[in-house]
C-alpha cells in the first residue's frame, strides 16, 4: 500500500459524505431551527406562531 | 590526527609497510598491485607507489589535514561485497570556489576493483566506472540527453573540476592541481557522469543514496551529515495520488449515479400564492394544507419561485410535523434586481429560491408560511413546491474538491523540488540565485 494516509482519507471522505447525502446530515443544506411541541391550533390562527428565527436572521431587514 | 590512523581503521589491512622519503612517516598500502600514486598521511606528499623509493611526485605545502567522514581503512559490506576505503580527494569547481567542493572516497575490493562514494553537503552517491560507452540520446528542448542500459539522462551542468585534495592511494597518477572537464547527465536517483581530459574521458554511472546507509554498511561512528538543499539526482516526490483520486472519484460518481436512481424525488406539494398590493390582508401568515413525506428520514427541498422584478421578499418558513408537532422554521430571502448602465445590462440575485432541509423524517406536515416585502409593494405572485428524497450532486463536487487537496499539494512539492533541483543547473532560470544550495 503506497498511500495509506491518502487512502484512509479517502475512504472516510466517501463515507462521511456519502452517508450525510443518504440521510441528509446538516452541513449539505439548510440548517433549520429545531422547535417541539407546537400546538395543534397553529392551523387555525397562524399568525399566533411566530418562528424563531436562524440565527443569521433574527428578522430580516434586507433588500434595496 | 590523521585520518588514516583513525581509530575506525580495520587493524590488519596493511598490505604493505613503507615510510615516506619525505618526512619519514610510516605508510601503508592496501591496493595491493593496482596503486600508482600513495599519499603520506603526514606530509600529504603525492608518492609513486611503483618506485621501490617511493619517488615523490609531489609535494604540498599547505599543512591542513582534512578530517574525513569515512576514515581511510574503513571497511564495510556494500551490495554483499567488502570494500575498504583507501583514498580520497577532494574536487573544487574552477569557478564557485571552494563552498561548492565535493569529496570523493575510494572504494577498494581485491576481487571486484574500485567504485566510489561521493558526498556533497550530506547527499551521497555510489558511483562506478562505465566499460560500455553511452550513447547521445534523441534530445527534445535545450538539453542534450545520453542513453545507457535503457535510460535516458538529461544533461544537467558542464564545469571544470579542480582536484584541490587527495589522501590515501589511487590505481592513476593522481595530482593536485589536476583538472577535468566533468559532465553531469541525471536520471533521478541515476546520474552518469563523464571526465574529459586532454587524453581520455572516463564515464562512470551513479545511484543516490543515503548517508545512513553508508553509515550503517561501514559501522561509522554518529550520524551521517543531514542533507542540505536538492542534489542534482535525489529522487525526487511521487505524485501517484492522481491515479488514487481518479478511482476514488470513479467510486464517488457511482455512488452519485446510485443516488439519482433509487431516490424517490417525489413532488409532495406545490400552490401558488399572491401577497401584498391593494386588499392585503393586515396578518400576511397562513399554512398550507398537510402533505405527506413517505420512507425514511431523508431531505426535503422547498422551493419558492416568484415574480419579483427589483424588489425583494422575505419568506419565514415552518415546516410543521401535525402528528408530533415538531417545527422546522427557517427563513429565505429572494430578491431580484436588473437594470442597464454604461457597462451594458447587469442583473443581481434571483427570483426563485430552492431550500433543502436534510433528516426529515416521515410523517404528516404543513408549512406555515409568512411573507415579507417592503411596504407599498406591488402584489407578489408566487409558487411554492415540497420535494421529498432529492438527489443532489453538492456532495460529490465536495468529495471531488477535498480529495484533490493532497494530490494538489503533492504536485506542488513536486514542482518545487525540481525548480530547486534545476536551479543549480546550467539551465537555471536567469533570475535564480547561483549561490548556495539552501
Amino acid at each position: 500500500m503506497k498511500h495509506p494516509f491518502y487512502l484512509i482519507y479517502g475512504v472516510l471522505l466517501l463515507g462521511v459524505l456519502g452517508l450525510a447525502e443518504y440521510g441528509g446530515l446538516p452541513f449539505l443544506g439548510v440548517t433549520p431551527n429545531e422547535v417541539k411541541n407546537v400546538p395543534k391550533t397553529v392551523r387555525d390562527n397562524p399568525g399566533a406562531y411566530r418562528s424563531i428565527y436562524g440565527g443569521y436572521y433574527s428578522h430580516y431587514v434586507g433588500g434595496k | 590526527m590523521t585520518p588514516a590512523s583513525s581509530a575506525t581503521r580495520i587493524p590488519g589491512s596493511t598490505v604493505k609497510g613503507l615510510n615516506c622519503p619525505n618526512c619519514g612517516a610510516a605508510m601503508q598500502i592496501r591496493g595491493f598491485e593496482h596503486t600508482l600514486t600513495v599519499v603520506c598521511p603526514q606530509c600529504l606528499s603525492i608518492l609513486d607507489a611503483k618506485d621501490p623509493n617511493l619517488q615523490v611526485l609531489q609535494k604540498f605545502n599547505a599543512k591542513t589535514v582534512m578530517t574525513l567522514l569515512i576514515p581511510l581503512g574503513s571497511r564495510g559490506l556494500w551490495h554483499g561485497t567488502v570494500y575498504e576505503v583507501i583514498g580520497f580527494q577532494q574536487r573544487t569547481p574552477q569557478e564557485g570556489g571552494a563552498l561548492y567542493s565535493w569529496g570523493e572516497y575510494l572504494l577498494f575490493n581485491p576481487y571486484k576493483g574500485f567504485r566510489y562514494f561521493t558526498e556533497y553537503n550530506g547527499h551521497w552517491n555510489d558511483v562506478r566506472t562505465l566499460r560500455a560507452l553511452p550513447q547521445p540520446g534523441f534530445a527534445i528542448g535545450a538539453k542534450p540527453h545520453m542513453q545507457f542500459a535503457g535510460t535516458t539522462y538529461t544533461h544537467f551542468s558542464t564545469a571544470q573540476a579542480v582536484t584541490s585534495y587527495v589522501l590515501g592511494e589511487f590505481p592513476w597518477q593522481i595530482r593536485r592541481g589536476e583538472t577535468v572537464a566533468a559532465k553531469d547527465y541525471i536520471a533521478p536517483p541515476k546520474i552518469l557522469s563523464s571526465e574529459s581530459t586532454t587524453s581520455e574521458t572516463v564515464w562512470s554511472i551513479g545511484e543516490y543514496v543515503s548517508g545512513a546507509e553508508i553509515w550503517q554498511a561501514f559501522k561509522l561512528p554518529g550520524a551521517p551529515p543531514k542533507p542540505a538543499g536538492v542534489y542534482l539526482n535525489q529522487p525526487g516526490r511521487s505524485v501517484e495520488l492522481w491515479g488514487v483520486y481518479g478511482k476514488f472519484l470513479l467510486i464517488a460518481f457511482a455512488l452519485l449515479m446510485t443516488g439519482y436512481l433509487f431516490s424517490s424525488n417525489e413532488e409532495v406539494f406545490r400552490q401558488r400564492y399572491s401577497f401584498g398590493g391593494a386588499g392585503a390582508q393586515a396578518e400576511s401568515s397562513f399554512v398550507t394544507p398537510v402533505f405527506e413525506l413517505k420512507g425514511r428520514n431523508t431531505n426535503v427541498e422547498i422551493s419558492t419561485k416568484t415574480d419579483l422584478a427589483n424588489n425583494w421578499t422575505y419568506f419565514n418558513y415552518a415546516l410543521i410535523n401535525q402528528d408530533t408537532g415538531q417545527a422546522y422554521d427557517f427563513g429565505r430571502e429572494v430578491s431580484y434586481y436588473s437594470g442597464r448602465d454604461s457597462d451594458g445590462s447587469w442583473t443581481e440575485g434571483s427570483a426563485g429560491d430552492t431550500a433543502t432541509l436534510p433528516n426529515i423524517p416521515a410523517g404528516h406536515y404543513y408549512l406555515r408560511v409568512e411573507p415579507e416585502m417592503a411596504a407599498n409593494s406591488r402584489s407578489l405572485d408566487y409558487e411554492i413546491s415540497v420535494q421529498r428524497d432529492v438527489p443532489r450532486s453538492s456532495w460529490f463536487w465536495l468529495i471531488a474538491i477535498l480529495l484533490a487537496i493532497p494530490p494538489l499539494w503533492m504536485t506542488f512539492r513536486k514542482f518545487s523540488f525540481e525548480g530547486q533541483r534545476w536551479r543549480e543547473s546550467d539551465y537555471a532560470p536567469a533570475d535564480s540565485s547561483s549561490g548556495g544550495d539552501d
